[in-house]
């Protein structure tokens, strides 16, 4: 344990890297001459990973949408590679981060729950193990996120303290009370004293208070975010995302090279409280989506409520891109760029349609699967945009190769175009799984699944017995109707049957183990 | 009604007091916890939705003690020419209409009520909507504490009314605080 926190950075070390502030000023220098040589020799660079929670690809005009989000992703994608038809492994932050960090699907990391942790073997079967010689550092804003660097914090070198990105809070005190029930404390206390988000609370006095004692706190901050300051919706983890990426910025150029960054950010994840600079800037624009009929898996929310959440995320996005890019100047003001993979992607998307907001909804639908791959490869100077459908599994084996070490056996993924030897399967089978409510180690009885293959995607939901779900099936053409409209399953039965059959074929061997 | 002063409190009526407190409080947290447990279940499970409950009822023993402590005080400033029981019952429906108020201020949002199209036009029509809702709700609150203070201390049917009424109400809240001591020892499991 002492070994472990030894590893942490603690307040305690951050004040005394503090200290260290003249000295850190010429370090980056030092290290990148002292490292450079280090690195042509081994031919291996730092890789960071960066990952923007709940960023859906249906949000970026990279893809076609109409509002443009992220103009600054947009011009820096001149120079990296663009994956148009990238797939989480989950449809939430604990399965999808896991597949992320894993390199393999939801059914075999089995962090498929909430609040999840992933199988035994994956604790030493990761980036972080994979990137043994690196120096392994990872931060996340997501409190689920956090729970799986803790389980193999291990195998990083430095883990930074989740709370340490935050604001400091009035709960903040209390919350340190019940700090090994964090999760669960936080949405008690939530929903004891949020009487602002909701209207209501438990608390029938102490809420008033409460919530008078925070519109004091931060009150400069506070016009800065006339939505309220982004957060983890819960009221005592107020952050910025500006902290977040100049402590980030800095850190990378202090640590020894070559690291391997793991930054986990939560915004543009609910609530979507964007800076003042960009409040509004969407909401008069005239842009109408496609209006879906509601469906069985309907969270039941009026379309007014679903534009506004949607105007909002929107507008949330230009706040991460304005921070993106801000980082993206660090690294390449800071020569780091020149000697580092930058990885820019999610851990899953979000949904506005169909009476759904956020990603908590079983249907699988794109927006909620879909999520951005861009990768910065050192020295690229132009722009290559893949179409081929790739999966969140796939960036562990690519990055282990294109950094000189072998493809551990027990991924998943495969090595992403162009850096894969052979050209890019356009059949390949894309899995994403979502089974929340089944037991961990247990046959998968109850899910959500979707196969991706070439242009149709089918979506094969089994055991919803809250539903009446005992197995439904739909298939789309996500080429010819990415909006997912119009359910083929009964005109193109034999496509349906075909890929159910394999879905079917690679359950009942996903669950053999555990018959 | 008496003539001759008596003690402040005495141990019985404090823990009377405390109770009609921890009434509302606990009443308005269990209604909206156990409509939580749905949601929770389904996103997390059970075990961590019965968590989120128990520190509801864990918060809402806290705020009974602080909101306790504060009507007692307050009490201080009622004359003791009136008996004690009659200052516990008049401290109690103050108590209880104070909540139905901020219970009432919270329904809006829980049930999603809004006043009528009318009520709306009127306010509108006025120039100052918000001075016109400040102002009839100020005028509400007052008359409804007015009329409740009258009520007990002059009318000794309806202060015989609430005698049995806070008779009734501790013997549940006494329910309430033995889920309490069940939440809080859910809680100590969850964090040891």
């Amino acid at each position: 344990m002492d070994a472990k926190m030894n590893r942490h950075l603690n307040r305690r070390d951050f004040l005394k890297l503090a200290g260290l502030l003249p000295l850190g000023v010429a370090t980056p220098r030092l290290v990148r001459s002292l490292g450079a040589s280090r690195l042509l020799q081994a031919g291996k660079k730092n890789v960071l990973v960066v990952v923007f929670d709940a960023f859906s690809a249906s949000h970026l005009s990279l893809n076609g949408y109409q509002r443009e989000t992220m103009p600054n992703l947009v011009r820096l994608a001149e120079r990296a590679i663009v994956y148009h038809n990238h797939y989480a492994g989950g449809s939430f932050t604990t399965a999808g981060t896991a597949s992320l960090l894993t390199g393999t699907l939801p059914w075999t990391h089995r962090a498929f729950q909430l609040n999840g942790i992933v199988a035994e073997p994956f604790v030493t079967r990761n980036f972080f193990s994979a990137f043994q010689d690196y120096y392994r550092i990872a931060y996340t804003h997501n409190g689920v996120a956090n729970i799986l660097l803790e389980q193999i914090s291990e195998e990083l070198d430095e883990w930074v303290p989740w709370k340490s990105l935050f604001l400091q809070s009035y709960g903040e005190s209390i919350r340190n009370l019940f700090e090994k029930d964090s999760d669960i404390f936080s949405v008690g206390w939530t929903r004891n004293m949020n009487i602002k988000q909701e209207g209501y609370a438990y608390s029938l006095f102490l809420s008033h208070l409460y919530e008078a004692l925070r519109e004091n706190q931060f009150t400069d901050l506070k016009k800065l975010f006339p939505r309220g300051l982004p957060s983890t919706g819960d009221i005592v983890n107020d952050f910025l995302l500006e902290d977040a990426i100049d402590w980030t910025g800095n850190r990378l150029t202090l640590i020894p090279q070559p690291f391997f960054g793991y930054f986990h950010f939560l915004p543009p994840h609910i609530p979507y409280n964007t800076s003042l600079e960009f409040i509004n800037r969407f909401s008069h624009d005239g842009f109408k989506p496609v209006e879906k009929p509601q469906d069985i898996f309907t969270e039941g929310n009026p379309n007014e409520k679903v534009l506004k959440n949607l105007i909002e995320y929107d507008e949330f996005l230009l706040y991460v891109d304005r921070e993106f890019n801000r980082l993206f100047n660090y690294m390449e003001t800071s020569g780091l760029l020149e000697n580092t993979w930058v990885v820019f992607t999610s851990d899953h998307g979000e949904i506005f349609e169909r009476g759904s907001i956020g990603h908590s909804s079983d249907a699988l639908y794109q927006a909620q699967i879909r999520v951005p791959l861009l990768i910065f490869e050192p020295g690229r100077k132009t722009r290559m945009d893949i179409h081929t459908p790739t999966c969140a599994v796939d960036v562990l084996p690519t990055l282990s190769q294109v950094n000189g070490y072998n493809i551990p056996d027990w991924t998943e993924g495969m090595v992403l175009p162009p850096y894969a030897d052979a050209s890019p399967d356009q059949n390949r089978s894309i899995y994403v799984i979502k089974a929340n409510k089944n037991e961990k180690y247990a046959p998968i009885t109850h899910a959500s699944t979707a196969l991706i293959k070439g242009h149709y995607k089918l979506l094969y939901y089994f055991g919803d017995i809250e539903r009446g779900i005992d197995e439904l099936v739909k298939l789309y053409d996500i080429e010819a109707d990415p909006e997912e409209l119009v359910d083929l399953y009964s005109s193109q039965k034999d496509v349906a049957d075909e890929l159910l059959n394999e879905l079917k074929v690679k359950l009942a061997e996903v669950n053999r183990p555990y018959m | 009604m008496t003539g001759t002063k008596t003690q402040l409190y005495s141990r019985q009526g404090l823990w009377s007091l405390f109770l009609m407190c921890a009434f509302p409080l606990h009443f308005w947290t269990l209604l909206l916890a156990f409509r939580d447990i749905s949601w929770l279940t389904e996103r997390s499970n059970l075990w961590d939705a019965i968590g989120v409950v128990s520190y509801g009822l864990l918060f809402a023993f806290v705020e009974s003690l602080m909101v306790f402590l504060v009507v007692a005080l307050l009490g201080l400033l009622i004359s003791t020419k009136w008996e004690e029981s009659r200052r516990i019952a008049l401290l109690s429906i103050l108590m209880f209409v104070l909540s139905l108020w901020a219970m009432y201020g919270q329904a809006h949002f829980v049930w999603n009520l809004s006043p009528s199209n009318w009520v709306l036009k009127l306010m509108a029509q006025s120039g100052h909507p918000y001075r016109v809702i400040f102002s009839i709700t100020f005028i509400e609150v007052f008359l409804s504490i007015a009329v409740s203070t009258f009520l007990v201390l002059r009318w000794d049917k309806f202060f015989r009314f609430m005698q049995e009424a806070i008779d009734r109400i501790s013997f549940l809240t006494s329910l309430y605080l033995v889920l309490d001591l069940i939440g809080l020892v859910i809680v100590v499991i969850r964090n040891i």
